[in-house]
């Protein structure tokens, strides 16, 4: 290769050899290197995979955990290595993504920089793009994703895009391959010189910065007179910026500079680089670059103080306003105010001050009717199958193959039954619950509702978004706290968690159903039985929603008051859902997703409860013992010994509760006729001979109200639990969502009790 | 059984007993606790902190002082003293305390880790403006050298705290700002509130409540010798002349001036349209970076689209899409309004 002129000649490659070995990228066999940028979630990956097709491989940034791929790709006469930096919102070095994609660029100095934007979200996307600007002129930028844009009936003009920011701006669909090659082109232009980006910088600062800007960069100036970019330096400066306070002071900066003149010294050979003259001139060059350095760095420490304390807020504004300018200027959309004038239209119905909340509560007592009404059938069949055929099935298959009984007990009797005990239950509301709720959420409709109930949840601390994930805990309440991500702010999705406990689950109904008909239903005329265990259940399930709301301003109140709470809520347009999708992705998202988390909980809670009635000590199994051992506890708090063994051995699943009830009663005092043995859960047909068994075990009315009360607030079931703690990541918060509700239910069974007990002793 | 009304009556006496010794910050275990932690080094830094406030108010250290200061008896200042003394950290004479070379610089590196944490609560956390300095006060002694390096870089090495007073660099520097204190100030004269004083902190409270913030416009419209009266960001306000002492202004550069006066985006009614001016100073960290992001910034035009049944939240439309936000965040927002003919007329 003949000696190149330290006048730049416009085909070489610009990049730092030296740096980028340092970086990890070696440029042997290679002429241009291609530095991939973007922010998270443009399709950054598809257009690397696009142009390197298989000429890829993947390993680490140097001394990060950070990934990096790495490719390469032919295009003219040239072989181009492509480098994938971290996706990353802008380069202001906050993260260690930011860190790596800042110091490849700048340091690193790639042939070519594409950054790859979101079509569909220029203004936030362009950030990125003007900061790399701030750093180099050899950008490409590649818009992506046109082919959501066009759907989404945005149409964005890149000719006007391009001549604003004085760069070439390629419009793709990597995803269909379109437009790759005027990526190709655009950066084989780049690359070879034969286009130089003029991007405008800088400007529009208050004067009090100008002036520190122009200082500063003057003194830069003084010090290292071949580097291009000193106002982006001047600003980094007094941003505080390490990074580049360090480049400064160990003359990283200007080696830029010193490098492309010692790539031409390098190539006179090995003899002359042994040459003392050329090392001792280096040292001299390090210890004036140092001084210099460090006069620079004090001038800006100074200057520091007279910026003001907005000082990276104004710079990061400038930022976002321009480019939101930018974005402006570049893209409209089409057919907007049509489907804009018909979303206004309905949302004034459905917030009006007389017709959107009972819109809303039409809506929502439709959608729990459906699930209530259209879950019977369903469950009887599966139990049919489940418990009637498939169970006795494989109890005499057991039975034939000789089976010692207490396998079979444990596996069948204990571990199959709770399973399908809760499958049963569980699968049918929620196959139905949750693609109605989806169906209404892919309309548009559930962000109005957060919106209509905003106010009452603001004055309690919370977001009104909380309705939503309340609401999904009437079906499930690990579904709800999954729902949960829906709200952003820290503070108030902790208290969306931790409430949630408070929505009566599909799990819990059954349960308060069956009670309030044997114990309250009863104490009301025939023809209005069915009413009043009807409006009990309802009552209950509404001092579950206030107990949430006081929940969560006490909790606002006291141990989340420093949380950071922000708020926001997006009010998208309608639009016609999609039924067949919405039934699928529910399906396999939510119901299906959740009870398999409940499977795998419920055959240890079977196997648990069968060990626990079968394991004799001393003559009686060890749940007589619990249960004798819990009673004065139990009446102390107006409950019993067998309900709170219940509940201890039904932490997985709230759906088995009454069929232990059931089984622990008559375990202790065997009824005539009725049970199926030690262990082994049921339930029975019709509800008098429920009532037969449950009076036979002691059960009062006291009983029967604090069951329903404590079956509303107790700790969540297991499934929630490891929800709750896979969503937060902290076992801190898991622990008090889990033992708040259990003291809280223990405080209200007991104040219950006593003042029960105390009316009565006077009655 | 046990007895009904006995029970209820223990339950009571429980829960009262709890609230009185675990309510936040004022119960008597965090009281005891605090208390307990007035060991011998916070004690120190503290006395070190006072003396240095001293020579930077131009004020004289006496024992007195220390002893109102750190609220403890004057035989315990007096040991304190005498062992600060030992320690080569102050020097006195004729009854006045001052700091050696080494005293300053720790005093600094004291206050710097209080105005960090105090910026730290500002930008990053939800907690109340009155508590920064009382959390800053006690977090301070407890947090080391390499806890606050890391935090100041992750801060980004702000110079400033949220009450506008200099952060001392790692290297022990400080430089004082150029304020003018509001007192020195006359009708017309316009600034941005550069710092506001958070002691004592009665007067620290009603300026909070006053909403007031560093970095916001003011403009002084009356002064007579025991008030002035002020426009702040657009509102007016009325202060004593004690309580207006606590504030100071940095004044306007040549070729700068105060933006006109604007309404907030909470004065909108549906239908209305505003372009942006700016995002309030008040509003910091998390909460404006949220703004940012949905696309309030200067020039951006919103309108106000719906309201929810109780009057808030209020749905704007902004760039495209529908927002809902509360009325406390609309009011954080500057705009200047539309002049729209509506129905054939001109309104002013």
């Amino acid at each position: 290769m003949s000696l190149p002129s330290s006048e730049s000649c416009a085909a070489c490659p610009v990049h730092n050899l030296a740096n980028l070995r340092k970086l990890g990228v070696d440029m042997e066999n290679w002429d241009y290197v291609v530095a991939l940028a973007g922010n998270p979630n443009t399709g950054k990956s598809t257009v690397f995979n696009a142009l390197t097709g298989l000429r890829q491989h993947t390993g680490n940034w140097p001394g990060k955990t950070v990934t990096r791929a790495e490719g390469g790709f032919h295009a003219g006469d040239d072989d181009y290595k492509l480098v994938d930096l971290p996706g990353t919102y802008s380069l202001l070095a906050t993260s260690f993504d930011e860190e790596i994609a800042r110091d490849f660029i700048l340091f690193g100095q790639p042939d070519v920089t594409v950054v790859v934007v979101d079509a569909t979200r220029l203004e936030r996307n362009l950030n990125l793009a003007l900061q790399v600007l701030e750093i180099t002129d050899r950008v490409v930028v590649c818009l992506n994703l046109m082919d959501e844009a066009k759907r989404s009936g945005l149409d964005v003009d890149c000719r006007r895009l391009a001549r604003d920011l004085g760069v070439p701006v390629v419009p793709t669909s990597a995803r269909y391959g379109e437009g790759l090659d005027e990526l190709l082109q655009a950066i084989a232009e780049v690359a070879s010189g034969s286009f130089v980006g003029k991007p405008k910088r800088g400007g529009g600062h208050s004067t009090a910065l100008d002036l520190a800007v122009t200082e500063l960069g003057d003194k830069i100036k003084e010090g290292f007179p071949m580097l291009p970019n000193t106002q982006w330096v001047a600003l980094r400066l007094l941003d505080g910026d390490e990074r580049i306070s360090q480049a400064v002071l160990t003359g990283e900066l200007i080696h830029l500079q010193e490098e492309l003149a010692k790539s031409s010294a390098d190539d006179q050979g090995p003899a002359d680089q042994a040459d003392n003259t050329v090392v001792e001139a280096e040292d001299k060059l390090f210890s004036a670059v140092n001084e210099m350095g460090a006069g620079i760095l004090e001038v800006a420490s100074e200057l520091r103080w007279k910026v003001g304390p907005d000082f990276h807020q104004v710079l990061m504004e400038g930022i976002y306003t321009e480019a939101a300018r930018l974005a402006d200027r570049a893209v409209t959309g089409a057919n907007e105010r049509r489907r804009f004038d018909l979303d206004r239209a309905i949302d004034r119905l459905v917030t009006s001050r007389t017709l959107g909340i009972p819109l809303m509560l039409a809506l929502l007592t439709l959608v729990f009717w459906l699930t209530i009404a259209g879950a019977n059938v369903p469950s009887a069949m599966l139990a049919t199958l489940l418990i009637d055929n498939l169970y006795v099935w494989l109890r005499e298959g057991a039975m034939n193959l000789g089976i010692p009984w207490w396998i079979s007990g444990l596996l069948i009797d204990g571990m199959y039954l709770g399973t399908a005990w809760v499958v049963s239950v569980m699968l049918p509301p929620m196959a139905i619950f949750f693609p109605m709720f989806t169906l209404l959420e892919d309309f548009g409709y559930l962000p109005r509702v957060a919106f209509n109930l905003d106010r009452v949840h603001e004055r309690v601390g919370a977001h009104g978004k909380q309705a939503l994930t309340a609401v999904m805990g009437f079906g499930c309440n690990a579904a709800g706290i999954i729902a949960t991500r829906i709200i952003d702010s820290p503070r108030e999705r902790l208290i969306a968690i931790i409430t949630n406990n408070f929505s009566l689950c599909n799990g819990r109904w059954p349960t308060q159903i069956l009670i309030a008909s044997i114990f309250v239903g009863a104490l009301a005329p025939a023809y209005l039985s069915g009413l009043v265990s009807a409006l009990a259940v309802v009552t209950v399930a509404v001092f579950g929603i206030f107990l949430s709301f006081g929940t969560s301003w006490l909790l606002s109140r006291t141990i989340l008051r420093g949380e950071v709470s922000t708020f926001h809520l997006e009010l998208p347009p309608y639009r016609p859902p999609r039924v067949l999708q919405t039934i699928y992705t529910s399906l396999i998202d939510r119901t299906i997703y959740v009870l398999w988390r409940a499977i795998v909980f419920a055959l240890p809670a079977g196997a648990v409860i069968w060990l626990v009635s079968n394991i004799n000590i001393a003559g009686i199994s060890v749940a007589e013992h619990v249960i004798n051992w819990l009673n004065p506890m139990g009446l102390f708090f107006g409950l019993s010994g067998v309900i709170l063994l219940a509940y201890l051995v039904a932490i997985p699943a709230n759906e088995i509760v009454v069929p232990t009830i059931l089984m622990l009663i008559v375990l202790v005092n065997p009824v005539a006729g009725f049970g199926e043995g030690a262990g082994i859960m049921f339930e029975l047909d019709d509800v008098s001979s429920t009532a037969t068994v449950l009076q036979a075990g002691g059960f009062t009315l006291l009983m029967a109200i604090n069951l329903m009360l404590f079956s509303l607030v107790h700790n969540p079931c297991s499934t929630t639990i490891y929800t709750i703690y896979k969503e937060t990541g902290s076992a801190k918060w898991t622990a008090v969502a889990s033992l708040l509700p259990v003291a809280m239910g223990f405080a209200l069974c007991f104040l219950v009790a006593q003042v029960w007990r105390l009316v009565a002793s006077y009655g | 059984m046990v007895n009904p009304s006995l029970a209820l009556m223990i339950a009571a006496v429980f829960a009262v007993g709890a609230a009185a010794l675990f309510w936040p910050e004022r119960g008597l275990y965090w009281r005891w606790a605090y208390a307990l932690r007035a060991s011998e080094r916070v004690l120190s830094e503290d006395a070190l902190k006072y003396l240095f406030d001293c020579e930077y108010r131009q004020l004289t250290g006496t024992l007195h002082g220390v002893t109102g200061a750190l609220g403890i008896s004057e035989d315990r200042a007096t040991g304190l003293l005498g062992r600060l003394q030992e320690l080569e950290l102050v020097e006195s004479s004729a009854g006045k305390y001052l700091l050696t070379g080494e005293g300053r610089s720790q005093a600094l590196q004291i206050i710097r880790i209080h105005r960090l944490l105090e910026h730290h609560f500002s930008e990053d956390t939800g907690m109340d403006a009155a508590a920064w300095h009382r959390e800053a006060d006690r977090l301070e002694h407890r947090t080391s050298p390499e806890e606050t390096e890391a935090m100041a870089a992750r801060l980004g090495h702000p110079r400033f705290d949220p009450h506008g007073d200099p952060i001392p660099t790692a290297s022990g520097e400080m430089r004082s700002v150029a304020t003018v204190p509001l007192a020195d100030l006359g009708p017309g004269d316009e600034g941005l509130v550069a710092h506001i004083e958070d002691e004592p902190a009665v007067i620290y409270k009603e300026l909070l409540a006053a909403d007031l913030h560093i970095g916001m416009q003011l403009r002084v419209l009356e002064t007579a010798p025991d008030m002035i009266r002020l426009m702040v960001d657009s509102k007016e306000h009325t202060f004593s002349r004690v309580v207006a002492d606590n504030l100071s202004v940095s004044t306007l550069l040549e070729g700068e001036s105060l933006q006109e006066p604007f309404e907030t985006l909470s004065a909108l009614n549906p239908g209305e349209s505003a372009t942006v001016v700016a995002i309030s100073a008040a509003c910091r960290g998390a909460e404006r970076r949220r703004l940012m992001d949905l696309g309030l910034l200067p020039g951006t035009e919103v309108c106000a689209e719906l309201q929810g049944p109780g009057g808030d939240p209020t749905g704007y439309r902004i760039r495209g899409a529908v927002i809902a936000l509360r009325r406390l965040q609309a009011e954080r927002i500057q705009v200047r309004r539309h002049t729209v003919p509506i129905d054939g007329g001109a309104t002013a």
